[in-house]
C-alpha cells in the first residue's frame, strides 16, 4: 500500500490578493512572520503575539492572556474547526482589538487600568453592544476578579466572543426573523467550540 | 468570522438545495440579477469590484506585472472590439473557441466538448445573455466546484493587444460567449494565469458535476471503441492526449501533424465499410481550430474515394476547423490516453438514454480526531470518516461479462486555500472498500471500530494514493452493504473532501457515525450519606461562608492533582472551575454548597478513573485517539463533527490532552447537554431562542 509519485505540482499560485493597500500588504507581512510556514495562527501563537504587544502598553492592566482565553477565541472565530486562524480571520481580530483598545482606556473614567462593573456598559456601548442588565452580571460574574474588575485580557476576550456570538446568531438567522432554531449537534456544534 | 455558525449555515443551505444547478450558490456573494438592475437603473455598465481589470486578474509569473506578456494589454469590451459583437451566433459550435496566449488547452478542450450537447451547455452558459437590449456589460456563468455549483459574474472587459483579444476568441472575432466563460473561469481560479497547465478531466467535471475516467490507452481493454460510442451515445464529454516525453516536447508537432502534450477532444465514433472490411473510425478535434492530422483519413485524403457515398456524405469533413478523423489504430498507436467524463442524471433530460444515479456527502480530515491515514496506520484508520453503500440490484446487460453491480466511486479533495501553492496543498488521498458483516448489516448509527478494521481485509479500494485533486475508481462487486473509507495517506493531515458514487443502479448511500446523545446518569447523593471525614475536609476549605467558589475551587482542584504524578495538567483554569460551579450550583448561589461540592468530587474522582484507565500508554495524557474512546467511556455518544470540535479546542499542538483540558471538556459537554434538555420544553429535538436567549446560554 504505497502512494504514487506525486504528479508536478500543475495549477500554481491562484493570488487572492489583488488590489491590496500598502497597509494590507505591511500586515501580510508581518503575518507570515507571526504565523510561521503554515499561515495560520495557533491558540499559543495568539497568546505569543497578544502578550507581546500588551507589554509595550503599561497602562492597561493585565495578568497576560491565559491560554485558555486564547483557545476560546481563536474557536469562536475559526469556522473550519482547525483550531487555527487563518490570515482574514486574524486581521478581523487583529483590526477589533485595536479598536477595542482605545475604547478600554477612554472609559477607564478613574484611570485604574481596569474597567469597574460601574464602567462597563458605557465601553460596551461604544464597542457597539448595548446589552441588558442580566447580560452584563453574567459578564461581570465569567470575566471579571472578585472585586467586579475586569483587565485587558478578559475585557479583550470577552468582546471577542461577545462579538463572535452576535454573528453567529445573525448567519443562523437567515430570514432575520430575530430567532434561531438549532438541533443537538448544531447546538453542540456552536456551543463546544467556543 | 462567525465561527462555526458559517459552517452549519452552509450545511443548512445545502440541505435547501442550494448549491445545485437549478439554485447555484452565488461566487463572493455577487447576485447577477441584482448588480445587472442596479446597472441598468443608473445607466452604467458592470465594473467588477471583485475582479478588477487589471494586471492581477492576468497572473503573477509569466502573466505577472512586470513580464513581457502583459505589456500593452488594454481592457476592452466587445463593443470597443468589434461594431457589431454577439454572445452567441449560429448556436455554440466548435469553431467559437480558439486558443491565445494561455496554455489552457485542457480547458479548452473541454469547452469544445461542451458544445457538442446541448443541455449541458445550457446549464454552463445561462440563457438569455446577449450585447442588445438590455446589455449592461455583465454576464454569468455556472461552474461546478467540489460539488456544489456556483454563480460567477464577470463584467466583459476582456483583455486585449492591440485591439485583438489575448486569450480565447471565436474563429471570426465577433462571437465572445467563449472568451467570457474563460474570464469568468480565470475569475473562480483567481486569476487567467492559474489556468494554465491541468487535465482535461478537471475542466469536464468544472463544466458538468460529472465523474470523469481516465483510460490509459496502452493498458486498454478490447471494449474501448465500444465504450467511447457508448460514451458519445450517452452524452458523455470525452477528450485525448498525447504524453510528452520531456519539457520541450510540450506542443511539438509530429511529422503526421498532431501535437503532443495538448488536450483534444473526441467529437465521434464510427464504423464504415473499407474494402470490405468494416474500420473503425475516430474523430478528434485541436481546440486550436487549425493543425489537423495528416495520415489516412484526414480530411481529402485517398481513403474516403473508397467508401460508400453515403458514409462519405455522413462523416466527411473538409475544412481547416481542427477537427479530424483517423482510424481507430492510428489512434491507439498515436495517442496515449481517453478521458470520459460521465454526466449526472440531471444533466441529461433525453429520457432514451441510460444514466448513472448519482450520490454525494462532504466531510472532512482533521488532525487528531478524522484523519486517519491508510490502513497502514490501523491505530488510527477507523478513525476516519466512513461510508456506507448498499448495492442491491445487479446491472443489466453486463456487455463485459462481469456479474455484479458496476459503480464509480470519487474522491475528491477541496483545495480553498488559495492563498497556497496548489501543488503543495494537494493531499495525498485514495479510498478502501469493506464489506460489511453481518451482524452489522442494517445498522446505520454506527462508527466501526479498530477492532473491525483489524480483522476485516478490504474488498476493493482505489487504485492508488496520488496527490491529484481526485482519485477515482470503477468497482464491480456483487449485491450488499459495503463500507467506503475516505483518507489521507498520512494520518493527521488536514483536508476536505468530496466523496461521490455513481452506479448503474439506484444504491442506498449514506454517512456512518455514531448517534449524538448523553448518557451521563445523575449522581444521587443524599446529604446524609456524606461521611465525616468529608464535611470536616468541606469546612476546611470552604472557610467562613460555608461555600466554595470557583477561586476556592481552582486552589483545592490544583493542590489535589499536583500530588498525582501519573497525570499530567498544566493546572485548571478559573474559566474551567466556573463551569464546573455553574454545572452543579443548584441553588444559584454562583458557589457550591457541602452537598454540590461532593458530588463535583464524585464526579471527578469518575473523571480521573476513566482518564488513567485509557491512557493506555501511561504517558499521563489522552492522545487524541484514547480521547475518543475516554469521551465515550464517560458516557457520551459524539459523531465525527463534533470529535473534530473536541479535539480542535482542547488538545496541545501536539494532540495531546491533558487532564485539566479533559475535565474541562467534559464538564462542558454535560452542560450544554443538559441546557439543550431544558431549553427544548416540547421535547422536539431542536431549540428555538432569540438573540439575548442565545447570548445568555453562549456566553457562558
Amino acid at each position: 500500500f504505497v502512494p504514487s509519485d506525486p504528479p508536478p505540482p500543475k495549477r500554481p499560485l491562484a493570488y487572492a490578493s489583488h488590489n491590496e493597500t500598502d497597509e494590507e500588504r505591511q500586515f501580510r507581512k508581518v503575518f507570515q512572520q507571526l504565523a510561521g510556514d503554515d499561515m495560520e495562527v495557533s491558540p499559543k501563537e495568539l497568546m505569543t503575539i497578544l502578550n507581546k504587544i500588551i507589554s509595550k502598553h503599561g497602562d492597561l492592566k493585565t495578568d497576560g492572556f491565559s491560554i485558555e482565553s486564547c483557545r476560546s477565541m481563536v474557536a469562536v472565530m475559526d469556522s473550519d474547526s482547525t483550531g487555527k486562524l487563518g490570515f482574514e480571520e486574524f486581521n478581523y481580530l487583529w483590526n477589533n482589538i485595536k479598536r477595542w483598545q482605545a475604547i478600554y482606556k477612554k472609559y477607564d473614567a478613574d484611570q485604574s487600568g481596569v474597567i469597574g462593573s460601574d464602567e462597563l456598559p458605557g465601553a460596551f456601548k461604544a464597542a457597539g453592544f448595548p446589552l441588558n442588565d442580566q447580560l452584563f452580571q453574567l459578564i461581570v460574574r465569567r470575566y471579571s476578579d472578585e472585586m467586579g474588575n475586569m483587565d485587558f485580557d478578559n475585557y479583550i476576550g470577552c468582546l471577542v466572543r461577545l462579538d463572535a456570538m452576535c454573528r453567529a446568531f445573525k448567519t443562523l438567522d437567515k430570514d432575520n426573523n430575530g430567532t434561531i432554531k438549532v438541533d443537538i449537534q448544531e447546538w453542540l456544534q456552536l456551543t463546544m467550540y467556543s | 468570522m462567525s465561527g462555526i455558525a458559517t459552517k452549519l449555515q452552509k450545511n443548512r443551505a445545502r440541505a435547501a438545495g442550494i448549491g445545485t444547478n437549478a439554485q447555484a450558490a452565488k461566487f463572493l456573494n455577487q447576485d447577477y440579477e441584482a448588480l445587472k438592475r442596479e446597472c441598468l437603473e443608473s445607466g452604467r455598465l458592470f465594473q467588477d469590484g471583485m475582479f478588477e481589470a487589471n494586471v492581477s486578474a492576468l497572473g503573477f509569473k509569466e502573466l505577472g506585472p512586470n513580464s513581457s506578456k502583459v505589456r500593452g494589454v488594454e481592457w476592452l469590451r466587445p463593443k470597443q472590439l468589434t461594431s457589431n459583437p454577439t454572445f452567441i451566433s449560429g448556436g455554440a459550435t466548435r469553431t467559437d473557441i480558439c486558443q491565445g496566449a494561455l496554455g489552457d488547452c485542457w480547458l479548452l478542450a473541454a469547452i469544445a466538448s461542451l458544445t457538442l450537447n446541448q443541455d449541458v451547455f445550457a446549464r454552463v452558459v445561462p440563457a438569455g445573455q446577449s450585447f442588445d437590449g438590455d446589455y449592461a456589460g455583465i454576464f454569468h456563468f455556472q461552474f461546478w466546484q467540489f460539488g456544489e455549483w456556483v454563480d460567477v459574474v464577470i463584467d466583459d472587459r476582456l483583455p486585449a493587444r492591440k485591439g485583438e483579444l489575448l486569450f480565447v476568441h471565436s474563429a471570426e472575432g465577433s462571437e465572445f460567449w467563449s472568451a467570457l466563460l474563460e474570464k469568468a473561469y480565470a475569475k473562480l481560479n483567481g486569476c487567467y494565469e492559474a489556468l494554465s497547465g491541468g487535465t482535461t478531466t478537471e475542466g469536464f467535471e468544472d463544466f458538468t458535476g460529472g465523474i470523469a475516467e481516465v483510460h490509459e490507452l496502452p493498458k486498454a481493454g478490447p471494449n474501448l471503441f465500444k465504450t467511447i460510442q457508448k460514451a458519445l451515445s450517452w452524452g458523455s464529454l470525452l477528450g485525448c492526449s498525447i504524453d510528452i516525453t520531456s519539457s520541450s516536447d510540450s506542443e511539438a508537432i509530429t511529422s503526421q501533424k498532431l501535437v503532443k502534450g495538448h488536450a483534444y477532444s473526441v467529437t465521434g465514433a464510427e464504423e464504415v465499410e473499407y474494402r470490405g472490411d468494416l474500420t473503425k473510425l475516430i474523430r478528434i478535434r485541436n481546440p486550436w481550430g487549425q493543425v489537423e492530422w495528416t495520415g489516412p483519413w484526414s480530411d481529402g485524403s485517398s481513403e474516403w474515394r473508397q467508401i460508400s457515398d453515403s458514409d462519405r456524405e455522413r462523416l466527411s469533413s473538409k475544412a481547416e476547423d481542427g477537427e479530424f478523423w483517423m482510424s481507430f489504430s492510428d489512434f491507439m498507436r498515436h495517442y496515449s490516453r481517453v478521458e470520459i467524463c460521465n454526466l449526472t442524471p440531471d444533466a441529461l433530460t433525453d429520457e432514451s438514454v441510460n444514466k448513472w444515479a448519482l450520490s454525494k456527502f462532504d466531510g472532512n480530515w482533521r488532525n487528531g480526531s478524522t484523519a486517519g491515514g491508510c490502513r497502514n496506520y490501523p491505530n488510527s484508520f477507523w478513525m476516519n470518516p466512513q461510508f456506507l453503500i448498499k448495492l442491491e440490484e445487479q446491472d443489466d446487460d453486463p456487455t463485459d461479462n462481469e456479474a455484479g453491480c458496476s459503480f464509480v466511486v470519487g474522491l475528491i479533495q477541496k483545495n480553498r486555500r488559495k492563498m497556497r501553492k496548489v501543488g503543495e496543498d494537494m493531499n495525498t488521498i485514495g479510498f478502501a472498500i469493506y464489506e460489511v458483516p453481518d451482524e452489522f448489516v442494517g445498522q446505520r448509527n454506527v462508527h466501526l471500530d479498530r477492532n473491525f478494521f483489524v480483522r476485516h481485509a478490504s474488498a476493493a479500494r482505489s487504485e492508488t494514493f496520488i496527490n491529484l485533486r481526485e482519485v477515482c475508481s470503477r468497482f464491480c462487486l456483487p449485491p450488499g452493504e459495503y463500507l467506503i473509507v475516505p483518507s489521507t495517506f498520512e494520518p493527521n493531515k488536514d483536508g476536505d473532501f468530496c466523496v461521490r458514487v455513481f452506479s448503474e443502479k439506484q444504491a442506498e448511500f449514506q454517512e456512518l457515525d455514531d448517534p449524538v446523545e448523553s448518557k451521563v446518569a445523575e449522581i444521587e447523593i443524599k446529604e446524609g450519606d456524606i461521611d465525616s471525614r468529608f464535611r470536616n475536609l468541606f469546612k476546611q476549605l470552604a472557610g467562613a461562608d460555608s461555600e466554595i467558589s470557583a477561586f476556592e475551587l481552582q486552589k483545592i482542584l490544583n493542590n489535589v492533582i499536583a500530588k498525582r504524578k501519573d497525570i499530567k495538567t498544566d493546572g485548571f483554569s478559573l474559566e474551567t472551575c466556573r463551569n464546573m460551579v455553574n454545572l452543579l450550583d443548584k441553588d444559584g448561589t454562583g458557589k457550591l454548597g457541602l452537598l454540590e461540592f461532593k458530588i463535583l468530587w464524585t464526579k471527578i474522582e469518575l473523571f480521573v478513573d476513566v482518564y488513567s484507565k485509557n491512557d493506555k500508554d501511561q504517558s499521563g495524557t489522552m492522545s487524541s485517539m484514547e480521547m475518543r474512546e475516554a469521551v465515550e467511556k464517560a458516557g457520551f455518544s459524539l459523531n465525527n463533527a463534533l470529535h473534530q470540535i473536541l479535539v480542535a479546542r482542547y488538545s496541545e499542538p501536539n494532540l495531546t490532552i491533558d487532564f485539566d483540558n479533559f475535565v474541562a471538556c467534559l464538564i462542558r459537554l454535560e452542560c450544554m447537554f443538559k441546557a439543550f434538555k431544558v431549553l427544548d420544553k416540547d421535547k422536539n429535538g431542536t431549540v428555538e431562542l432569540n438573540m439575548m436567549e442565545w447570548l445568555n446560554v453562549s456566553m457562558l
